[in-house]
């Protein structure tokens, strides 16, 4: 069961990890876990080759047949393996090579993040979740190729392989749900036993469709070319993602599917063909690179493009070579690419051009490399033999195929032996470049250990198959196997024999093909670049239509929604007789409030002060407050009154923000339009409003009577919830994932009001980087770390200019009736939270409660002063604390076998009729987001400019 | 009486339309606080049903009571309107304390 939360351990431990960590503490932790991660997988492994496929099951949005659900057999064991143990590999080589701390953190964020998706993408039991994580995939991937984002070239190759594979992966959502609808069920195991995929008519569309999303996944040609763009990521996240774990998602997902869609020629030759031509475009090509990462890059596709061809034998002939070239690609590509960090790191360079000779200052490094160039190579007794014995045992059958993957062996061989001679071999060109280099970076001996592991696994796996090999691909092997590392005088080894002196022989002509021109292949890069060209040429058009005043842009986005409102309006509001219910006083007492909200509202648009304006604003509110009443709504208008003062409030602190010629300057110019000007507002407003009215009758004469779930509501609160309002156990129970998320927006208001007011600062010039501002908040305290001091452009103090007379508040009065109020609003506070569920008043009306009593605090003591007084106020902890709360609250019914926020109820002996249940917790954690929110806010707007954040 | 409603709610969406349409950035905040009002009486008049009784259980069958659904939506939608006007009541702070202006018509730092 365990081994379900797996995949999110090492996510969970990226967030959790202290990020102020010494490097030697944090790096091996990091690495430990992932080897643990690795252990715990491998205990797995003999009773998934007992009993074939293991799966566990959490129920997730079960009416979409969303699913955690865990499948974990041989297959996918083997991945995970892959993904753990180089990872471990990977973190351990990381935390060396990232010299800035911050650097290296951010780096560990991305990769342990990925490793959780990727972890996810092969244990997934769904083909929905399956996505998730494949698109999680993409997205960390495209965040740690722009790592170095101030490059260009970094933002370019990210850009370009975020589309490449999100359009692949668009493709392969499609392909998915149509395989799981033909299938009839979203689960892998059900997809698997489903032998009838191949006649069903849907059949090409989905494979095609699942095709795009491989190739594009896996670098197939002609969609490899953002492989080779990706190589901008920092060289570990090159060596992990893009060599040994992400880049082989497709060729999963192709193994994956491979028993109960294979058995067609579409499968067969679609896979043969561009496998084959991957293979050979990539071989060609990474001869042809002077960059070492490119290099690999394309030796990576070349390899990539070998495994999707072993998918596309008949009769699990591939299997087996493809499992075992799996293995022992990662191994000694992962090898290759930590050496180019290293010597990157050492020299400063990645260039053949500028390297050679480094035997003598990394001789280790040299001795590392040579033995995973000669895996790479396929030489005896090194796991990348075996895998090219079994790849050209398993494409005999295949002339042509064999001609070109014994063509790419030879390309390969000579690549290997490249890679060595001219990085440790050969005379060591502009040394003084080096050695220059060499005394600001020498290579940490840990960096060594990730690389000198691998190399050695490779020997080992190689020597000692039976031991190593055979139990990781056994269970994924049905049939009979045999997985020895000579098998005898037969074709394949003749063919080793030949590619060897053939490689040689083309590494040391190498100067005479060098100078050769060929050809550019036809790849997809040219139609991303001219796609790429015509977004961009369609977006300058776009711009050029802009007017760049805002209100012409709300009167667009008003008008038409308007339209379309009056629209749906027209349609129904003359289907039937206008019912003219008209009854009793109450109708009468609201017509009346409504006729005065309407008059306070138009007298707030009328009066060009600001001061009246507001207060009429907050007259026309507490009117409305006046109908919830009479509706009769008690917890609505409850809300609705200590909202409006609270917005009012707002408001009038707000207004002595600005600066009051700034003010001025703005009254004069309310009316300044043009007559004609003020005719079109007033023309507009009038068709917006009619169509507002219209839809509103719409709405109003089809109501929904006999449909309605309030009926059932009213039945049930008491029962189910146990509290006697209707409205408080819709909002804490029946509706109580709508409450959880609407507590977090309005702690998150908190927030950023407050990272508005007291974060930001001018960087450069406008605009404002809001990115920037976010990042300034840790996260974990929600502190801001580093106080911005604004400009020092004569900002008055406290919130209310107390030299000005008339706006002195703190008299001895006002400051006795403040520090009497706000106990009095928590008391208020703590009666409306226990007896939420009696009558009006809840969690949230006691936090604004609580607020405003806070609100009066910063009004007559000014912002100093009241930060001084109310030490114990931490709003921020208060709105983590609330949701936290929140949260916890609706997990814990899951330990007791209930859903995910269900109701608990405890019957203790409590006096005063109090009761306790989790509805009361969860009115608490409303209480203090809200609380903390509103005082924040509150705290935000009071703050003065020249005052730093404590 | 759900025809009042309706009729309200358009003159009030159509002031608070034409406070959005003024200069005065001021104005513009509370023009889209009479919209959010607006919207919330909407909220109560599309109601299924008209009772004389607050929704508690103990007045189901003795009386008609309120719709408590449209009653709890409106809960939440009041405290998120809220808190769409705190954002644009802070938007609008910093703008004008940076530019020393509250004209939106002034502000054209943003224009491409």
């Amino acid at each position: 069961m365990g081994i379900a939360l797996l995949s999110f351990v090492p996510a969970l431990a990226g967030l959790l990890l202290p990020r102020k960590l010494p490097r030697t503490p944090q790096t091996w932790l990091l690495a430990a876990l992932a080897a643990a991660l690795f252990v715990v997988l491998l205990t797995y492994l003999p009773v998934v080759s007992e009993v074939g496929h293991l799966e566990f099951d959490f129920p997730w949005v079960p009416e979409l047949g969303l699913s955690l659900t865990l499948y974990l057999d041989g297959l996918a064991l083997l991945f995970a393996l892959i993904v753990t143990g180089i990872g471990a590999v990977i973190l351990l080589y990381a935390g060396y090579y990232f010299e800035d701390s911050a650097e290296r953190g951010r780096f560990y964020a991305l990769l342990l993040g990925f490793m959780s998706a990727m972890l996810a993408l092969v244990l997934a039991g769904n083909v929905l979740t399956l996505f998730i994580a494949w698109e999680l995939t993409s997205l960390l991937s495209f965040l740690l190729i722009s790592f170095k984002n101030e490059k260009e070239e970094a933002r370019a190759g990210a850009l370009q392989a975020l589309i490449i594979t999100g359009g692949g992966g668009l493709a392969l959502f499609v392909g998915l749900l149509l395989l799981g609808t033909a299938a009839g069920s979203m689960r892998i195991s059900d997809i698997l036993a489903n032998e009838t995929l191949t006649q069903h008519p849907w059949y090409t569309p989905f494979t095609l469709l699942l095709f795009a999303g491989c190739f594009s996944k896996s670098a197939q040609f002609p969609l490899h070319f953002w492989l080779p763009g990706a190589m901008s990521a920092p060289t570990p996240a090159s060596a992990y993602l893009h060599s040994a774990t992400m880049v082989k998602a497709g060729i999963y997902l192709l193994a994956r599917l491979y028993p109960p869609l294979h058995e067609t020629l579409l499968w067969q030759n679609t896979l043969l063909l561009v496998g084959m031509s991957t293979l050979a475009v990539g071989a060609l090509f990474a001869l042809r690179q002077r960059d070492l990462k490119a290099a690999l890059a394309y030796s990576t596709i070349s390899q990539l493009g070998a495994l999707t061809a072993l998918c596309a034998l008949p009769d699990y002939l591939g299997t087996k070579a493809l499992l075992v070239g799996v293995l022992a690609h990662s191994l000694y590509k992962a090898t290759l690419f930590l050496m180019v960090g290293a010597v990157d790191h050492q020299t400063g360079t990645r260039n053949l051009d500028e390297l050679g000779g480094l035997r003598k200052t990394m001789p280790q490094w040299a001795l590392v490399t040579v033995v995973a160039a000669l895996s790479m190579a396929g030489f005896p007794p090194l796991l990348g033999f075996v895998a090219k014995e079994t790849l050209l045992e398993a494409m005999l059958r295949q002339p042509l195929a064999l001609f070109v993957v014994v063509f790419s062996a030879v390309l390969t061989v000579a690549m290997a032996v490249i890679m060595v001679w001219e990085v440790f071999f050969g005379e060591s060109r502009s040394a003084a470049h080096h050695d220059e280099h060499h005394a600001q970076h020498p290579v940490p001996w840990q960096m060594l250990l990730g690389p000198l592991l691998l190399a050695a696994a490779s020997i080992l796996a190689g020597l000692n198959l039976e031991g190593f090999v055979t139990p990781l691909i056994d269970p994924t092997l049905e049939k009979e196997f045999e997985l020895v590392l000579f098998p005898g005088f037969n074709l394949p080894f003749f063919i080793s024999v030949i590619a060897f002196p053939s490689g040689l022989t083309l590494f040391s002509t190498r100067a005479i093909w060098r100078r050769a021109r060929v050809p550019q292949p036809p790849d997809a890069a040219a139609i991303y670049r001219a796609l790429v060209g015509s977004v961009e040429r369609a977006a300058d058009l776009v711009l050029r239509s802009q007017g760049g005043k805002i209100r012409y842009y709300l009167i667009v986005i008003l008008v038409a929604m308007s339209l379309l409102m009056a629209t749906g309006g027209l349609l129904r509001v003359f289907e039937q007789p206008w019912p003219f219910e008209f009854s009793g006083s109450t109708d009468v007492l609201k017509t009346a409030l409504l006729l005065f909200t309407l008059g306070a509202t138009l007298a707030s648009v009328v009066f060009k002060n600001h001061l009246t304006a507001t207060l009429c604003l907050g007259v026309a509110g507490y009117s409305i407050g006046g109908v919830f009443l009479l509706e009769p709504a008690p917890d609505v208008a409850l809300v609705q009154f200590l909202v409006e003062t609270l917005a009012t409030v707002l408001l009038i602190i707000m207004l002595v923000k600005i600066s009051p010629q700034a003010r001025e300057r703005a009254i004069a110019n309310i009316w300044s339009n043009t007559r004609r000007g003020l005719a079109r507002d007033i023309i507009l407003s009038s068709i917006i409003g009619g169509g507002v009215a219209l839809f509103a009758l719409a709405a109003v004469l089809h109501r929904p009577i006999p449909q309605t779930i309030a009926l059932w509501h009213l039945d049930n609160a008491l029962p189910l919830v146990g509290i006697p309002d209707v409205v408080g156990a819709i909002i804490t129970d029946f509706r109580a994932m709508d409450t959880v998320i609407e507590i977090t927006v309005f702690g998150i208001v908190g927030l950023g009001v407050l990272t508005l007011l007291t974060v930001t600062k001018p960087v450069g010039d406008w605009p404002l980087r809001p990115l920037q501002a976010l990042r300034s908040i840790d996260l974990r305290t929600l502190r801001i770390k580093r106080p911005t001091p604004e400009a020092p452009d004569a900002p008055p103090s406290a919130i209310f200019d107390t030299q000005t007379p008339g706006m002195r508040f703190a008299t001895p009065l006002t400051r006795t009736i403040a520090k009497i109020v706000l106990p009095v609003a928590l008391l208020l506070a703590l009666a409306q939270l226990l007896y939420a569920g009696e009558g009006p008043g809840d969690g949230f009306t006691a936090g604004v409660t609580s607020g405003l009593g806070v609100a009066l605090w910063y009004i007559v003591f000014g912002y100093g002063e009241t930060r001084r007084r109310l030490r114990w106020l931490r709003p921020r902890r208060l709105i983590g604390g609330g949701i936290a709360l929140v949260v916890l609250n609706a997990v814990v019914p899951m330990f007791f076998g209930y859903p995910f926020l269900a109701h608990l109820s405890f019957d203790l002996p409590l006096p005063a009729n109090l009761h306790l249940s989790s509805t009361l917790v969860f009115e608490i954690g409303i209480f203090l987001t809200v609380f903390g929110s509103s005082s924040l806010v509150m705290q935000a707007i009071a703050q003065p400019r020249d005052v730093e954040e404590a | 009486m759900n025809i009042i409603f309706a009729i309200a709610v358009g003159i009030l969406f159509g002031l608070g339309t034409f406070q959005i349409l003024r200069r005065d950035m001021i104005k513009t905040a509370m023009g889209f606080y009479i919209l959010f009002t607006a919207i919330n009486l909407l909220f109560i008049a599309v109601g299924a049903f008209n009772g004389s009784a607050p929704a508690y259980s103990q007045n189901v069958g003795v009386e008609t009571t309120s719709d408590p659904l449209v009653q709890a939506l409106l809960l939440t939608a009041i405290v998120i309107s809220f808190g769409s006007y705190a954002i644009l009541l802070g938007l609008i702070a910093i703008s004008a304390r940076r530019y020393d202006t509250a004209d939106s018509d002034s502000l054209d730092h943003l224009k491409g």
